[in-house]
Parts: C-alpha cells; structure tokens; sequence
C-alpha cells in the first residue's frame, strides 16, 4: 500500500509538472472513448435479444399467398399477412403457442362527461402474453382467443385512469364501447419491439391497452401501421369484407420449441401452399418464410443503418484518438526520460518502473472515464435529439457501464504502454547524458 | 529548404511521424466523407418540390368520438372547420385531404392506364381524396383539362375523375392527351404541375387526386392552408383554438408548415450529417492538437540543432519555414494515404446508408482544409523555434 502510494505521489507530481499535455491527452481519450460509447449506447440496445431464452423459438411465418401471379423468385411474401391467412396458418397443432396481433389507435375513457384519452392498442390472442413472456400483475388473461368485451391495461394506465392498479372487473369505455377490464400487466418493455419490427416499429413502445383480435376486428380497428388491400376489399367493413378478404395487416406468430416442431411446421406450410396452389386459391410461386424473431429486423431490411454507418465512424475517431493520446503521452514520458532513467541509475528495477507505469494508467483510466461519461452523456442527449425515433435505447446499464470500464483501462494501458517501454529501456548512460 | 533533409528529420522520428500520419490519413477519409454527406443532405434540403413550403400549414387532425369519424357528421365538422379556419385573417384558401404531401410514406396504390395494365402500371403511387380548393392551397397549376369542383363519392355508382400531375400523365400516357382517357381510378378530368408526394413512391412527383368525400379517418386528416406572405407565426398560434372553438372533440397531433414537413421527411439523413460534420471538427482539432505538439516537442528537443543552422547563417525565416515544411510535407503524405482510406470508407459507408461516390475536386478541398489547420498548429511552436539564440544553444556542445 505505501509502495503504491508512493507511485501515486510520484505520478501526481508529474502531472503537475506538466499539467497541459497531461490534460491534453485527457481530454482527447475521453473524446474518443466518450462519443464512441455514446454511439455503443445505442448500437448495443437497437441489436440486444430482448427474449434471449427463446428469441430461436419464436418464429413468423410468411407465405405468397396473394391473389396475384408472380412467377419471379424475387417475390417476397407480403410482411403482413391478412385474417383468412391467419386462420389458414394457424389450423396446425404443431407450434406450442401462437398469436396473431397488429396494433392501432383509439379514445378511452371512463364515462362520456370525460374527455377522450389517446391510447395505443395491440389487437391480439391469448397467447400473447405467454410467447413474448408479459408479466401480469391483477387477473388473468382470456381463456380463449374468442370475442370477448374485455381489455387488458398496463399498470401505468390504470394508475393514470383509475389512480390505483388493481382494476379488474372496472368498466370503462374504448372509443365509447364498454368494455371490462379482465388484467393489469406490470410494467414492462419489450426493447426492441420485435414482436411487431416491419418498417422499425421495433423502435416503438408497447402498447398501454390489449384487446382480443375478434373484438379488434368487430370494432373496426385498422392497423395504424400498415395495411394493404390487394382485392376490392372495403378497408372500413373489416368486421365482415375484412375476415375474408385480402386485407392484409396482422403479424403472426408461432413458437417451435423443438428443431422436430421447427421442420413439421415448415413441412405443414409446404402443405398448405401446394393445396392453396391446387385450388386455384394461390397463383404466384411458393415462397414460403419461417423467420426466427432473433432475424426479424434484418428479415425485413429495418437494421438502423445510420446509427452502424456512425459505429463505423466512431470507431475509426477512437483509434486517431488513441493513436493521438500515445503520440502526447510518448512526448511526455521522453520528456521525463531524465528522471526515470535516474531512477534506473539509483537501482530501480525495470519492473518498479513498470509498477509505477500501472499506477499512471489506473490515473489515466479514471480521470478519461470521468471525461468520457460526461462526453458519452451529452452526445446521447445530442442523438436523441437528432434521432428521436432511437429515445427509448438511451439508457445505460451495467453491462454497458462495465464494458466502457474495460474499455476505458485497456486504452490507458494501450497508451501508456509504448511510451513507458521506451522510456524504461534503452542505453542509460546515453539517456542521462541527454 | 531542402526535401532530403526534412524526410530525413521525419525519419529520425519516424514512431511519431507514422502516428501523425495515421491520423491525418484518418482525418482526411472522414472529414471527406462528411463533406459528402453534408452536401447530399444540404442538396435534398433544397430539391424541388413544387410547393410554396413557407406559405402552406398543415393541421393533422382526427375526430376523437367514433360518430365524429362517420358521414354526415364527419362531412358537417369538415365544413365547419374549413369554415372557421378561413376567418382567420392572413389565411387565403383551406382544403381537407386524407394526407399531406412531403411524407414518407402514406395512402398509395397502384395506377394504370385501362387496358395496358401490364405496360403502364405504376405501383406506390400517393391517392389523394381532397377537397376543391387543395390544388388552390398547394398552388398547383393547371397544364390540362378542367379542375373537378364538386365532391364525387368514392363509392358511388361513377367512378370519380381523377387530377394528376404532369410527370404521372407523361409516364402513364407517354405524349398522348391524357383528359378524357381513363385510368384504374377513374376517368382523367385534368392534369396538374408537379408536387413532392411520398418519398418511398416510385417518383416523389407522382400524385393522384380525387376530389371527392374522406373515405374513412381512421387514420386522422389533414387541413391545409394557404397563407399570405409573413404571416405564418399568426395565423399558426390561432388555429389551434379556432379548431377547437369549432368542435372540441378532435386531437390536434401536430400543426406544421410544409418547410417543416420537408425538414422533417431528410431528419435521418439531417442527423447523421450533423454528427459527422461534428466529429469531422473534432478529429480536425485532434489533429491540430496533435500537430502542435509534435511540433513544439521537435522544436524543445531540436534546439542545439536549430543553434548551429542559425549560427551558420539560417535566418529566422528560414527556420520557420523549414518547421511548416515538414508539417506540410507530413500532411501531403498524409492526405495522399488519406484519399484512399477515404474511398474504402465511403465504400463501406454505402452498404448500410446512400452516400455518393467522392467527387475528384473534393478531396483538394479537404486538403487545403487540413493544410490551414496545420499551419495554424504549427505556426506557434514555429515561431518559438525561430527565437533560439545561436550562442545559447551552441554553449553546451
């Protein structure tokens, strides 16, 4: 302990011996480190698994089943699939749980003397909750994936709604219907939102309220993000023209557990296409799509390319950074060359100097930390401003902190290492003649 | 000054001068890669669109009670809300239309001319159902035909006719006279100038408009208004409330000028430039900071030398020059490694953003950049190096 704070001492006094490039090389380290890890920030959330535990058993599947020719292998399947594909798709046993779901729009309030509240709504079945692994905190979810004049809320809109969360059983009224509240889910967030990624609304928060698709289509709902009639389908008479119909705007998910389950359904969609193609019911070439939800956002195209083109870029700043900051502090550990060969001469093994090159690192690494932080916070504030479709993957977490850490200390010591080396070795009579 | 001398004084320090040289490699490839996309941005910013962006609000709107959503009452809110917004002064025209223009995406389909679907058909073309005076709001002008001045429904038992711009009829018709022919939509009634439509279309100046009743709001509305000059600010801060003096169960999601929109639609592009114009400046700096210092510690560590040229006669120019020689000489070398990194970048660039190829001219700019920014962090320890005295610096040999 005494030895080290004897480097400690020894490392302080030359820092105040030269104070500027000392800071200089501060400051550039926690540049670089600082607006790297600002961009690390977002990189790292937009691609984390947020159900790392099943995002390989989870699986959309898509199928060209459309009332147009296309014989060119270029034809994809449409990213949205419509009710009567749904029910198709979802005749088979073989997948655990499965889900059809899309999201909309719509008022709610608690009777008609209130003013209306925008709320957002993901229309969907039972199942759900248990693939995507929402955690409920008040009653229980529906029984089947029949209509049903209930909703399911999350815990922050029933607080806001009602001022306490334990509301099942409480009537309400969603775009003036009345419905019953049969769940509360706690508080949760799916980041990224994979469930639903097509045209990044992964970026998106989860909805406040669930309402069962039956009842979703009953009353109308459309989906506010995407929607394609490919027939004479009347979009507004989705409870009737909509089930049959054309109308494509539901996501559809299924979970294989087993590469056996995996292959039995894929197996079963050939199936399906082959009788679909018999019938006269799908005239375009069979492209069939079993994407894993872990390959979803690259499925269909929506990586964030402006945030890997700035990964990119951060990175090559933080090499001239570090190639910067061992360029002053090289200068600096010449200009000292004087007093650590002295120390050589007075019989300073090479290994205390290189114990005294460790402290100076440890220094380094926390005063370019500091800088970095404040630097990498600013620069998140200053991307979500610039991009605030990203705002909901600003924040930091333990791992992330723990990595700048290591980052942070394995370029001090980068830095640092060079210099010391060449200031440690070396002729010592010539290096004190100098 | 001779160039052996300085590559033999670069030689002699050669870990320095490689990561010099590193960075200012670096520094060229990104600081022209920023240019690159700074000026495509800045060129999108100012592309025509065919509308007078300052002078155009648009209100994006929905009913908030589902018998709002619904004709008649939908129709008689429409009319009251037009009716109110005009009254403001400094607004010249309103119209209601299910989207806006400058968007990325929207209400689209597919447009073909009858019978030749398989030779004319144009997919993710933006449909507009609009009210009489939107082609008076966006001050569109009439090449052809005559302007429809009644609602026709969408619905009904006649196809309504359909406006379209200049540059759909000239894709779909290709020289024949569009007015009176018929598309998918409906029988062309007249053609239109240009307009920025949806940015994901397959040309941003393909739109077909239907005057003709909302079909559904499900997803919200919009108004547009067409102000005199200047009086944006005014007129912006008393619509909201004229709208709600109208009928207060509507959402207001936003009001804009199209100048805004059009900020809006490039705001990815907008950002990534802004950030690297940003960083571009800060590895300039880097740089700077450490030219300077290779500079000054060359200076420190050369002054016996320095000495011995001043006392053989080298002016204090000459001096001067010698040490912003090297630094030049340092980054010519540079730069010229720098173009390279430069292209491979920009080629990597592409794979996940659109970014143009480098012009040839551009990367001279980025040099006479560079080189400003050297001099400048060279010129100080420069000048500290001319002020060493010759019998100073000889003393000790």
């Amino acid at each position: 302990m005494e030895q080290f704070l004897y480097y400690l001492r020894a490392s302080l006094v030359s820092i105040r011996r030269a104070p500027l490039p000392y800071a200089l090389t501060v400051f550039i380290m926690a540049l670089g480190l600082g607006v790297f890890f600002a961009n690390a920030t977002f990189y790292y959330r937009l691609n984390a698994d947020p159900l790392p535990h099943k995002s390989d058993k989870l699986f959309f599947p898509m199928m060209l089943l459309v009332p147009w020719e296309c014989n060119d292998s270029t034809c994809k399947p449409p990213p949205v699939l419509s009710y009567a594909n749904v029910q198709k798709l979802s005749s088979s046993d073989i997948p655990t749980a499965k889900a059809a779901m899309y999201s909309s729009d719509a008022y709610l309030r608690l009777d008609t003397k209130q003013p209306p509240l925008p709320v957002s709504l993901r229309i969907t079945q039972r199942d759900f909750f248990r693939m995507f692994d929402v955690p409920v905190l008040h009653g229980s979810i529906w029984p089947d994936d029949s209509a049903r004049n209930e909703v399911i809320l999350t815990e922050a809109l029933a607080e806001k709604l009602f001022g306490h969360s334990d509301v099942v059983g409480k009537t309400l009224l969603l775009d003036d219907k009345p419905l019953t509240v049969s769940a509360v889910l706690q508080n949760w967030q799916m980041l990224p939102r994979l469930y639903d990624a097509n045209n990044r609304n992964y970026t998106n928060a989860v909805e406040q309220i669930y309402l069962p698709l039956e009842t979703g289509y009953d009353m109308n709902y459309l989906s506010n993000s995407q929607s394609s009639t490919f027939d004479d389908t009347d979009y507004r008479q989705l409870a009737t023209q909509g089930r049959t119909g054309a109308l494509h705007q539901l996501q559809y998910w299924v979970q294989l557990d087993t590469p056996a389950q995996q292959q039995a359904y894929r197996d079963f969609m050939h199936n399906l296409a082959t009788t679909e193609q018999t019938a006269g019911r799908h005239p375009a070439v069979i492209n069939n799509q079993l994407t894993a939800l872990r390959d979803i956002v690259t499925y269909f195209g929506g990586e964030s390319g402006d945030i890997k083109a700035f990964a990119l870029v951060t990175l090559l700043f933080l090499l001239v950074c570090l190639l910067n900051a061992s360029h002053l502090s090289l200068n600096r550990y010449l200009s000292n060359q004087y007093e650590l060969s002295l120390r050589r001469a007075l019989g300073a093994s090479r290994w205390q100097l290189q114990q005294q090159m460790l402290v100076d690192v440890l220094m380094l690494t926390l005063f370019s930390l500091a800088g970095a932080l404040l630097i990498g916070f600013g620069g998140v504030q200053l991307m979500n401003y610039l991009w605030p479709a990203n705002r909901l993957f600003a924040g930091w977490d333990l791992l992330l902190l723990s990595g700048l850490l290591v980052l942070a200390w394995l370029s001090s010591y980068l830095v640092t290492l060079y210099p010391s080396l060449r200031a440690s070795f070396g002729a010592l009579n010539q290096q004190l003649k100098e | 000054m001779s160039l052996h001398l300085m590559l033999q004084s670069l030689k002699r320090r050669k870990v320095v001068t490689a990561l010099l040289l590193l960075q200012l490699t670096m520094t060229l490839a990104l600081l022209l890669n920023a240019m690159m996309l700074a000026s495509q941005t800045h060129a999108s910013l100012n592309e025509p669109t065919g509308l007078a962006l300052d002078n155009i609000l648009q209100i994006q709107l929905k009913p908030t009670t589902p018998a709002l959503r619904k004709y008649p009452a939908l129709g008689d809110l429409l009319e009251r809300q037009l009716a109110g917004v005009r009254t403001v002064p400094g607004v010249v025209a309103a119209a209601y239309s299910n989207q806006g223009p400058l968007l990325q995406g929207g209400n689209n389909g597919n447009v073909f001319k009858v019978g030749e679907q398989d030779r004319t058909n144009l997919s993710s073309v933006p449909m507009y159902f609009v009210s009489a005076d939107f082609f008076r709001v966006l001050g569109l002008t009439l090449q052809n035909g005559e302007l429809p001045v009644s609602p026709t429904l969408l619905d009904g038992p006649v196809q309504a006719p359909v406006v379209l711009t200049q540059h759909l009829a000239e894709q779909l018709f290709a020289g024949e006279n569009p007015v009176g022919q018929a598309v998918n939509r409906g029988p062309v009634a007249a053609v239109v100038s240009n307009f920025y439509g949806q940015r994901t279309a397959e040309h941003v100046f393909n739109n077909v408009m239907q005057v003709a009743p909302l079909y559904g709001v499900d997803w919200g509305y919009s108004l547009l208004v067409r102000l005199d000059t200047g009086t944006a600010g005014t007129v912006r801060q008393q619509l909201e409330k004229v709208l709600r003096e109208v009928d207060s169960n509507i959402e207001i999601f936003y009001v804009r000028s199209l100048a805004e929109q059009h900020h809006r639609l490039y705001r990815t592009e907008f950002g990534l430039a802004v950030l690297l114009t940003l960083l571009a400046g800060l590895m300039l700096l880097v740089t700077m900071i450490s030219s300077y210092s290779n500079a000054h510690f060359h200076a420190l560590k050369s002054q016996q030398e320095i000495g011995i040229k001043r006392a053989l006669g080298a002016s204090q120019a000459e001096i001067f020059i010698e040490l912003l020689g090297e630094s030049w000489l340092c980054t010519l070398f540079g730069a010229g490694f720098g173009v390279l990194v430069a292209v491979a970048l920009n080629k990597l660039l592409a794979t996940v953003i659109v970014i143009p190829a480098i012009p040839l001219w551009l990367p001279l700019l980025a040099l006479a950049v560079l080189m400003c920014c050297v001099t400048l962090a060279t010129w100080y320890p420069a000048t500290i190096a001319t002020r060493v005295s010759p019998a100073t610096a000889t003393k000790t040999l």
